[in-house]
């Protein structure tokens, strides 16, 4: 018997390969097993016979949407900032997606970072990737040296023990809480689609940090940030922060200053966050990526529900949707306004 | 940093102020004489929507105790529509700071008309009432470094 | 003829006065408003906000007359009267009274010490006397000129010299001049433009309401001030009696209006239902505890206006009670109230108690108005307003002078700016090869370049008498001033806008060799052009200046703590001299213009356009879909005055036609344009390229067929069923088979008025009420019946409706959940209505009847709109650039619309504001470049990534990705400096010169720095 996650290999190499043969692309963006449990690499095949590199399991936790635009890139032929973009279509790449990454892309595709037409989008429906962290808070921080998946349980072996773990236990958070786990564009779907997920609180998380008092709340930010050692793994993990110089890294103005102070950690967390505002689709990449466990999904999570509250919008569900900060509503809410100055139908 | 919370504490707050009718409000207000507490420093913008996150956090990272940033009423905007984006700009923005501990007094956003002498006094009185309750601000104040620059 | 005077004089200095000067003296003739009141504005600067976008009035109004005030083509005489005029168009001498201010212009500072010492209180005129105000006044805050004035009448030393004078010894300029006296003199003018308005109604004479008598018996203009913020009550709306907020409110419609017996009114004041409305709106917003109750008596709700209708629709559902009942008495009740009574449709009188009474007064002419008609010989119609003709609507029986604004016809604002810039049309037609013969010109020295040199700051300090000095310790903000970086010297002066103080200063700029200069003052909304203008003449670039505002914003406002007042002062002065430091020379952008202009649409609209341009002298293509010209035009019989449209057309075809400067393309569409003002490419359906500095937008709309569906009443399966157009082809035929006929009805409101077309058509009233008439004229025993839900004959249009309802024509009312039911049985067609009043189903059996159909927009206007990057309304109508103050432009600078594709209008509309559009691409055409925004956004390619987000909330499409390099490049002529790009950008990889986030956070971090 194979696991779900053995046929979408089977299948992912499959594909792969007849779209490498057949010339429709120049490269495959996939995932290939890492050298230590747990970790998947993204991997781009480029001939027919890499196809059998690729992989798929429930490690897939970096999104291969900021894999994507460098990708394409690398296979256009290089010119000057001033020459006009070669006659005739450029090389494709295929891809694999998920609910969150496809989401991604389309943002990517209305932020001009890629091309509709050079991707061949391959989907499948995510089944919650698994964090490697919680694992390895089960097993008490042990090296573990190998993790063979079934499709609902992880066998988990170390020096000296073997554990069986329930899958779902240690999905990640925001896998959890997703409700769009299938891709929203694609060419072709490997397995079946689960058409949608129902998730009873899906801000429970967001919902007891707004519960707490503003001191509590910013108690916990502090705290949340304190280990933050400013190596950006976070953000070179977002698909969605492709700027040439990042804010952080920007001197005239300088935004934000270059050390581990306190403040500088908050603002860059502030500014990084809001960057996503209305983008981000809560892929956890970030989370995944940080050394220090910082739970910064929780801010763009934050952001992600008041602009579900306010303005009814999900970030890359529909292609042909302005983004929320790029389009207005006579009557948008605005009961933060001060009291004086108001006027219109709000309350 | 002792408290210093005494009664005639003058916080500073800077006030983004759109060109076209805030701080023609602010200006009339000075013409027909309504006194409110100097506490208010006015940054003069073209229009709310030029106002950005980085701006007020700006401000709070340099010590302001607080910050306000008024436009036009909605519909007013000189630019057709830049108080629009700004709306929902600053929606998410002051909700956000919320969630992460800063008091919602700290930043506050209003829209005043050029004819509104009286309320954009009245507004500067009740954001230095509201930023005097909360006292200094910490927060995201960046200590000021021990070498002069 | 030798060739005309190059001046024009426009006399009223209310929105449309103002609006005629600026267009005139913009496109090369020097103007002189003159305005009897000590400053301009009018009417408009009363108002609290107007509808339909509840704009702030005075926010709107501002700009406009600074502008005027600081033109250097408008000679401001205030205070003056026209009395007589000679001569002839092209060279009329025409002589005016000024009289006396008491106050020199020239130094008063506006500081108002004077005001606030001059014992004598008296009613204030511009609150309607609800306020007071002092013998030396300002007319309203933002007064232009900004410049106090002695009221003869109240002054007590003018009266008996030697008493009182306070303001004469506390000025701190020296500015009264008590000695002041009339002047008059003789202006030789080419054309001159009458923009009298209008004054509104006194019901003091009405006993029904109360006015006068009741306390809380207020017209509409009184309440207008009770709301305003500058008000009496500072908008916090109290009621006279009892300063309490008043929480039922009535408004009682046509008082003054539509009423010949009370008022001697016959005609609609055309405003009133909209400004009740909006004013019920605002009052709910206004009141602090929102419970207000608003009541709305009225006859016929007239919304017939773009965006009215939806208001009202709005209002409704908000909760305003609108009832329709004419209201008999005003009586007083307890406590002040008001009992109001009246009758509805079923008779039986009813009362209900209010707070306060709004009585909605009418328009009329002012007196004032009509002796100078007298004495100008120019004739007024039987209402007393000024008498025009449908073809030639903003013409008076004098050649050469013309009128605009609601001295010829109640109207609202835009109306009113329409036929300012249509007037102002009118006179370029005369007078256009006099252009720039007696305007005036600033010049300037060459600019040093200061780019390599490192900041050489100048601060001046002002004292504003002891305006600033009073409070701020000036001295210490001066010495700290030098000590700041990059400050070389600083100085006090104690006015520094005097012109001695303005001359020293560019003296000193060029011995200190300063390159950046700091005036802490005033605001720089009001001195920032005059210091900057001083910064050219010393030869340095105007942009390497900043104000800081110790006066509005600090000494006048911290009256009482001196030392924080001068702590904020100095904080004030550091924060600009930060900014300044980091500011570049920027260039002064100009855009060469091509002088053509290009007409899309051969209606009247298009034609009227053309042909306005075309007299001046310039060159125009005008393009048609169609094979011939006249569009909508040809399937109309007669105006409601009765002028044959069809004789009209044929003379303006003709005459556009052989016209040597109009080439005119029929059977073309326009393909694609590129370009912007004064650049434009177009290319044309023809494959042929135009280039034009302007375009004027006038492609009409399309009337409604109700084919099928509900509003189907047969139409298309009974002959005798037509359109209101197509009955109007049959008279242009003059068709005998109308002869004869027993009955006729006509059903109003088809598919206009309706959820799927929720506006009002404007001209469907008035043009069926004329075609009833024609039909009984042809047929005096005809029986004819209207079925309508509001008639909406506004302005003079009134009387055809009184002589309809005085031939015997019936009118019954419907409403949209009781639809007229048409059916018919072997020929015989059979209408059944109920009859609201009776309360009873009226059954008719027409030989014809006529649906009165919509006008609705055609549906290719979304092409062509995005061709030119202009904005549509919801139902597909062209949206101008502000629906107040700017009716024919559009946002994208250069091009103007005209006609139906507005909104729906009558002819007369459409002719004045094809003119109007004229007159506004003239200003282009009439110089060789167009100035351009200075402070724009520019990109940084190194940091952009093409994420087009600027491009997405840019108001004005300035910014747009090149498709070679894929970084956002912005058009300099198009972006106005908003900013909201560089807020936009996550990267920081667009920013505004000098206002980037560098020299914002500089102002900010100086702020906070102790
Ligand atoms: S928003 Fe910024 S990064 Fe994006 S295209 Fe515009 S300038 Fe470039
Ligand atoms: S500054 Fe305003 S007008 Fe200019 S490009 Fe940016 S958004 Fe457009
Ligand atoms: S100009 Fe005031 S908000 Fe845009």
């Amino acid at each position: 018997m194979f696991t779900i996650n053995e046929k979408i290999t089977v299948e992912i190499r499959k594909v792969a390969r007849d779209l490498l043969k057949k010339g429709e692309v120049s490269a495959f963006l996939g995932y290939t097993k890492g050298t230590v449990p747990m970790v998947m690499k993204p991997f781009v095949a480029r001939r027919q016979e890499d196809a059998e590199r690729l992989s798929w399991n429930s490690f897939c936790v970096l999104n291969l949407a900021n894999y994507l635009p460098l990708v394409l890139k690398s296979l256009e032929p290089p010119r000057r900032p001033n020459e006009p973009p070669p006659e005739g279509p450029l090389p494709k790449v295929g891809v694999l997606v998920t609910g969150c990454w496809s989401r991604n892309m389309v943002v990517q595709i209305k932020e001009n970072q890629i091309e509709r037409e050079r991707v061949k989008i391959i989907g499948i429906s995510s089944r919650g990737m698994v964090d490697r962290k919680k694992v390895q808070a089960l097993v008490d921080n042990n090296e573990i040296t190998e993790v063979i998946e079934e499709d609902h349980k992880l066998i988990v072996k170390g020096h000296g023990f073997t554990r069986e773990i329930n899958r779902w236990d240690v999905v990640r958070d925001n896998c959890k809480s997703c409700v769009h786990p299938d891709p929203v564009i694609y060419d072709e779907v490997i397995g079946d689609l689960s058409g949608g997920r129902q998730v009873p609180k899906r801000f429970g998380d967001i919902q007891e940090i707004e519960d707490m008092d503003i001191e509590e709340r910013w108690q916990w930010f502090q705290e949340e940030i304190l280990s933050c050692i400013r190596c950006y793994a976070c953000r070179n993990a977002c698909p969605l922060c492709y700027c040439p110089t990042c804010f952080v890294d920007d001197s005239r103005p300088q935004w934000v200053g270059k050390s581990i102070d306190k403040t500088d950690t908050a603002l860059f967390h502030i500014l990084r966050a809001f960057h996503c505002a209305g983008r981000c689709t809560d892929c956890g990449a970030c989370e995944s990526a940080c050394p220090m466990g910082i739970r910064m999904r929780l801010f763009t999570k934050k952001l992600y529900k008041d602009c579900m509250e306010l303005y009814g919008f999900e970030p890359g569900l529909k292609i042909d949707e302005p983004l929320p900060l790029t389009t207005f509503k006579l009557e948008d809410p605005q009961d933060y306004i001060l009291q004086q100055g108001q006027k219109g139908e709000e309350k | 940093m002792e408290e210093k919370r005494e009664e005639n504490w003058q916080p500073k707050i800077v006030a983004f102020l759109c060109n076209w009718c805030s701080y023609a409000g602010a200006d009339l207000a000075g013409v027909s004489r309504y006194q409110y507490p100097p506490s208010i420093r006015i940054v003069r913008v073209p229009c709310s929507g030029r106002v950005s996150p980085n701006m007020i956090l700006d401000a709070l990272r340099s010590g302001a105790d607080g910050v306000l940033v008024s436009g036009c009423h909605p519909g007013d905007c000189h630019y057709i529509s830049g108080n629009f984006y700004a709306r929902r700009r600053f929606a998410l923005f002051k909700r956000f700071l919320e969630f992460i501990g800063i008091e919602p007094d700290r930043v506050n956003f209003t829209w005043i008309s050029a004819s509104e002498g009286e309320q954009f006094a009245q507004v500067a009185r009740e954001v230095t009432e509201r930023v005097k309750r909360l006292g200094p601000a910490r927060k995201l104040v960046k200590e000021i470094e021990p070498c002069s620059r | 003829m030798s060739n005309p005077k190059g001046s024009v004089l426009v006399v009223g200095g209310g929105i449309s006065g103002v609006q005629a000067a600026l267009d005139l003296a913009d496109s090369g003739f020097y103007v002189h408003l003159v305005e009897k009141s000590p400053a301009i504005g009018g009417a408009m600067s009363q108002l609290d906000k107007t509808f339909p976008t509840n704009d702030c009035s005075a926010c709107i109004l501002s700009p406009k007359l600074v502008e005027a005030g600081r033109h250097l083509n408008i000679n401001l005489l205030t205070l003056s009267e026209v009395l007589d005029l000679e001569g002839e168009p092209g060279a009329f001498k025409v002589r005016v009274r000024q009289n006396p201010r008491y106050v020199d212009t020239e130094k008063c500072i506006a500081c108002g010490t004077c005001a606030q010492k001059c014992p004598k209180k008296v009613p204030n005129e511009f609150d309607l006397g609800l306020g007071t105000r002092k013998a030396i006044y300002l007319r309203y805050p933002q007064a232009v000129p900004l410049k106090y004035s002695i009221d003869e009448k109240a002054c007590i030393y003018l009266k008996k010299t030697g008493r009182c004078g306070f303001c004469e010894k506390v000025c701190p300029t020296g500015a009264i001049n008590f000695d002041d006296k009339p002047k008059e003199f003789t202006l030789e003018v080419g054309s001159v433009i009458l923009a009298l308005g209008f004054r509104p109604f006194d019901p003091s004479s009405l006993e029904f309401t109360g006015y006068g008598r009741l306390k809380n018996v207020v017209t509409s203009m009184e309440f207008e001030r009770l709301l305003s913020p500058s008000g009496p009550c500072m908008g916090h709306m109290e009621r006279p009696s009892d300063k309490k907020e008043p929480k039922r409110i009535a408004w009682l419609q046509c008082v003054g209006s539509r009423d010949i017996n009370r008022s001697c009114h016959g005609y609609c004041s055309s405003v009133c239902c909209m400004y009740a409305i909006k004013q019920a709106v605002i009052a709910r917003e206004h009141s602090k505890s929102g419970d207000i109750e608003a009541s709305i008596f009225f006859m016929d709700m007239r919304t017939h206006g773009k965006g009215f209708e939806a208001y009202y629709n709005r209002a409704q559902k908000e909760g305003i009670k609108f009832h329709r009942a004419r209201v008999h008495t005003v009586l007083k009740g307890k406590d002040d109230n008001l009992i109001v009574r009246y009758v509805e449709d079923d008779g039986i009188p009813r009362e209900e108690e209010f707070d306060l009474v709004v009585l909605s007064v009418g328009l009329e002419t002012d007196p004032s108005a009509i002796s100078l008609s007298k004495r100008l010989g120019i004739e007024l119609d039987a209402d007393k307003f000024l008498k025009t003709s449908l073809f030639s609507p903003v013409s008076t029986n004098r050649d050469g002078i013309f009128v605009c604004g609601a001295f010829s016809e109640p109207k609202d604002i835009p109306q009113s700016v329409m036929e300012a810039s249509a007037a102002a049309s009118c006179a370029q037609e005369r007078l256009w090869p006099s252009r720039w013969t007696e305007t005036k010109k600033k010049s300037f020295p060459p600019e040093r370049n200061v780019y390599a040199e490192p900041p050489r700051i100048g601060v001046f300090v002002c004292s504003c008498g002891i305006n600033i000095a009073g409070v701020i310790d000036v001295k210490e903000v001066t010495e700290y001033a030098k000590t700041l970086p990059g400050v070389v010297f600083a100085q006090n002066n104690l006015f520094t806008c005097s012109q001695d103080t303005i001359n020293q200063m560019a003296q000193t700029i060029k011995e200190k060799g300063l390159n950046r200069v700091v005036v802490a003052s005033c605001t720089p909304r009001t001195h920032e052009p005059l210091f900057q203008e001083t910064l050219r003449e010393a030869g340095i670039n105007k942009f390497l200046f900043e104000m800081a505002n110790i006066r509005d914003q600090d000494s006048w406002v911290h009256q009482d703590d001196p030392e924080a007042a001068t702590q904020k002062a100095k904080d004030l002065v550091r924060m600009a001299v930060s900014k300044v430091r980091g500011d570049e020379p920027l260039p002064y952008n100009f855009v060469p213009v091509k002088k053509r202009a290009l007409v899309i649409g051969g209606g009247v609209a298009g034609m009227v356009a053309s042909l306005s341009l075309a007299d001046q002298g310039f060159p125009v293509t005008l393009i048609e879909r169609k094979d011939r010209l006249g569009g909508h035009g040809r399937k109309f019989y007669r105006t409601w005055q009765g002028n044959l449209m069809q004789d009209y057309l044929k003379g303006l075809i003709e005459t556009v036609m052989s016209h040597e400067n109009i080439d005119v393309r029929l059977n073309t569409t326009l393909k694609a344009v590129s370009g912007s003002v004064g650049q434009f490419r177009s290319e044309l359906s023809d494959g042929s390229m135009v280039e034009h500095g302007v375009a004027i937008v006038a492609i009409g709309a399309e009337s409604f067929k109700p084919r099928k569906g509900k509003w189907n009443y047969l139409y298309g399966k009974n002959p005798n069923v037509h359109t209101l157009l197509e009955l109007d082809q049959r008279f242009i035929k003059n068709d005998p088979g109308l002869l004869g006929m027993n009955q006729a009805v006509f059903i109003h409101c088809v598919g206009s008025r309706v959820p799927e077309r929720p506006y009002c058509s404007r001209v469907c009233c008035t043009h069926a009420i004329d075609q009833a008439l024609k039909l009984k004229d042809l047929n005096p025993d005809m029986d004819i019946f209207m079925l309508y839900r509001d008639i909406r004959t506004y302005g003079k249009r009134e009387h055809i409706y009184e002589e309809a309802r005085a031939k015997g024509i019936v009118f019954i009312r419907y409403d949209l959940d009781n639809l007229p039911k048409v059916s018919e049985k072997d020929e015989r067609m059979t209408v059944k209505v109920r009859d609201p009043i009776i309360d009873e189903e009226v059954v008719l059996h027409p030989d014809l009847l006529i649906l009165a159909s919509a006008v609705r927009p055609r549906d290719d206007v979304g092409e062509l709109s995005k061709l030119f990057k202009c904005a549509m309304t919801e139902e597909g109508f062209l949206l101008e650039a502000h629906m107040k103050l700017r009716p024919v432009d559009f946002a994208t600078d250069g091009v103007f619309l005209a006609g139906l594709c507005h909104y729906p209008k009558p002819v007369e509309e459409t002719i004045a504001q094809a003119k109007a559009a004229a007159s506004r691409a003239a200003i282009v055409l009439s110089r060789e470049k167009v100035p351009a925004e200075s402070i724009t956004a520019i990109v940084n390619p190194m940091k952009c990534t093409g994420c087009a987000l600027c491009t997405l909330v840019c108001p004005y499409h300035a910014v747009g990705i090149d498709e070679n390099t894929g970084k956002a490049v912005v058009d300099t002529a198009l972006c106005k400096g908003c900013g909201a790009c560089v807020a936009g950008c996550r990267s920081d990889a667009i920013t505004l010169k000098n206002l980037g986030n560098e020299q914002i956070m500089a102002a900010v971090e100086a702020a906070l720095e102790e």
